[in-house]
């Protein structure tokens, strides 16, 4: 008698987009580089909500709140380390951003196609892009610690 | 690091080896890892090695396979975490002699059978779903076969890459769009579809654009660039599908039209084709027989520059 | 017409443009010594922002929608991705009255701000 066999469904669903370690893919940071960029997206999604409560302060509330506001933000305070990790979310998903519409949008920086030969990497993942990626996490770096310095400074 | 190691053929992998395989069985739903010990020899895949287990340790364990040979397309599967073709992978490339583990799994995004066989139905429909071959207007002309559509070395090459698609699956297995949804077409049927679009001798650039601008098309990628890290015939997805989206793009915005539409050159067809040239002969000095003994020596360096 | 496809990302590009120059704008004039100050509080001053928003209200109002846009369609794409179609009408009716919502207190910002009582 024939039993009933069933499938398993196998896709990692949403994880697979915020984890960039459900597959060990060498040779790959651009897979990094997208995970970075959802969960920054994510995250600025949530913030700027934030942000733009919290700038409505003097025509919501007063300048006297505003002021008193702002007062925090000498030194290394919560407001002050709020904005630090907005900069750097920020930095990261615009950075990155730069450099997924030159791909993504003018289709350029992705190499040409060639002929195979060993050891048959993709030209795309030789081309410019990829150096572009490097430069998007040096630069990144050096802007946040700019950042940290003009806000922890004072 | 590469995805693919040229010289791995021509290191001896760890003596014994022990493969951690993930099984699944469809009458209970259970599923379990198992391991076997093997031992290797120098030149030993994968897939060898899964084959050595099949016939004299446990019979039961299913997989699929056919060329051997990274031709046909049917043994991928996740090699140490990495979509890979079995039978391409050395075992001296995954396996140290600090860890001489090497786990196996079925693909993701394919629904799994039974063990590490996985259901390609879906994967081949989306493919189906590109209209995967040339259209021409006149459809009476291909019959007649006294012509060829012309095209330029540079024009092939454009697209040459792409042709060398196996329907592995290997791409569609890495892709983290498709692990969360199951409508995107996927890597390989998009790397088709610009293949079609790009190939001069295909007149229905516009249809297709229009078919695929719809959330299953090129704009659900988000250039993870894991499908070009994975394909093991260096047909580079990834850039297709940015290629195939910038067209699309400029194409709404009034601004793309395709280069040029071969046209039909009539050929004369010749009655007595030439024999084989002098270089379609076997290779003096290479006995296989004897390859156990005294190794061949492959000149990778000579063959790589 | 444009298939959705188009559409949602044609959008994503076209907002991610405008928002390189608009972000950076937004970010210099936080630096103190482009603002002839020694610190990032100092920059805030109720002075110097009430002047910001009186002077260059429409860019700045410009600049919320844009980033706005962005942040609400970004978001609708990944929980559309997400919920593989489950969802849709539900995501893009939430997604608007966010966007209405943010976009109306933004507005309010701009049009309701009244003068400091005194430079600070
Ligand atoms: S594009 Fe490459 S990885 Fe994808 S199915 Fe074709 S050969 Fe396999
Ligand atoms: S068995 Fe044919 S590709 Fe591996």
């Amino acid at each position: 008698m024939a039993e009933k066999l069933k499938e398993k469904e196998n896709r990692p669903g949403w994880i697979a987009s915020i984890n960039p370690w459900v597959l060990k893919i060498k040779n790959n940071p651009e897979r990094v580089a997208f995970v970075l960029h959802r969960i920054t997206g994510l995250l600025m999604a949530l913030i700027i909500m934030a942000h733009i409560y919290v700038t409505g302060t003097p025509a919501r509330v007063g300048w006297d709140a505003w002021a008193e506001e702002i007062a925090k933000a000498h030194g290394i305070t919560a407001v002050t380390l709020y904005f630090f990790f907005f900069a750097g979310i920020a930095w990261y998903h615009g950075l990155n951003g730069i450099r997924l519409l030159l791909v993504e949008f003018f289709g350029v920086c992705i190499g040409k196609p060639e002929k195979p030969k060993p050891p048959y990497l993709a030209p795309s993942l030789k081309a410019c892009q990829r150096k572009l990626l490097y430069l998007v996490f040096i630069l990144w770096a050096i802007l946040w610690a700019a950042t940290g310095y003009i806000l922890f400074a004072s | 690091m590469m995805s693919f190691d040229p010289k791995a053929a021509t290191r001896t992998p760890p003596k014994v080896v022990t493969f951690r395989i993930k099984r699944y069985d469809p009458t209970t739903g259970k599923e379990w890892w198992q391991d076997y010990k093997v031992e290797t020899y120098r030149g030993m895949t994968v897939l060898d090695a899964l084959l050595k287990i099949k016939e004299e340790i446990d019979h039961t364990i299913v997989l699929r396979y056919s060329c051997r040979m990274g031709v046909c397309g049917s043994c991928g599967m996740i090699i140490n975490g990495m979509p890979r073709l079995a039978c391409q992978t050395q075992i001296a490339e995954v396996a140290t002699e600090a860890n001489p583990i090497v786990t196996v799994e079925p693909l993701k995004n394919h629904p799994v059978i039974r063990d590490l066989l996985t259901d390609f139905t879906t994967f081949f429909e989306k493919h189906k779903k590109v209209k995967p071959y040339t259209i021409r207007k006149d459809i009476e002309e291909r019959e007649k076969g006294d012509f060829e559509y012309e095209m330029t070395p540079e024009e092939h090459y454009n697209i040459y890459e792409y042709t060398l698609c196996i329907s592995c699956g290997l791409c569609y297995s890495a892709c983290p769009v498709v692990a969360s949804t199951d409508r995107f077409l996927g890597p390989q049927a998009l790397a088709y579809m610009w293949r079609y679009v790009a190939d001069p001798r295909d007149e229905a650039w516009k249809e297709r654009l229009e078919l695929i601008d719809t959330d299953e098309g090129p704009f659900s990628c988000h250039y993870a660039a894991s499908c070009s890290a994975v394909c093991p015939k260096m047909v580079d997805p990834a850039a297709a599908i940015q290629r195939l989206r910038s067209a699309l793009l400029k194409y709404r915005l009034g601004m793309y039209k395709k280069e040029r539409i071969a046209q039909k050159k009539v050929v004369e067809v010749k009655p007595n084709p030439k024999p084989l040239p002098p270089e379609a002969q076997p290779v003096p000095g290479a006995d296989p027989w004897k390859k156990n003994e005294e190794p061949v020596n492959i000149p990778v360096d000579e063959l790589i520059a | 017409m444009m298939g959705s496809g188009s559409k949602k990302l044609l959008l994503q590009y076209i907002t991610a443009i405008l928002l390189i120059f608009l972000l950076t704008w937004h970010l210099v004039i936080r630096v103190p010594a482009l603002r002839g100050v020694s610190t990032f509080a100092e920059t805030l001053a109720s002075d110097k922002v009430y002047h910001e928003i009186t002077a260059y209200g429409a860019l700045l109002l410009l600049f919320a929608y844009t980033v706005l846009l962005h942040a609400f369609n970004g978001l609708r794409n990944i929980l559309l991705e997400w919920t593989d179609g489950k969802y849709n009408a539900l995501i893009t009716g939430t997604i608007i009255v966010l966007f209405f919502i943010f976009a109306g207190l933004a507005t309010y910002t701009v049009v309701g701000i009244t003068p400091p009582p005194a430079s600070g």
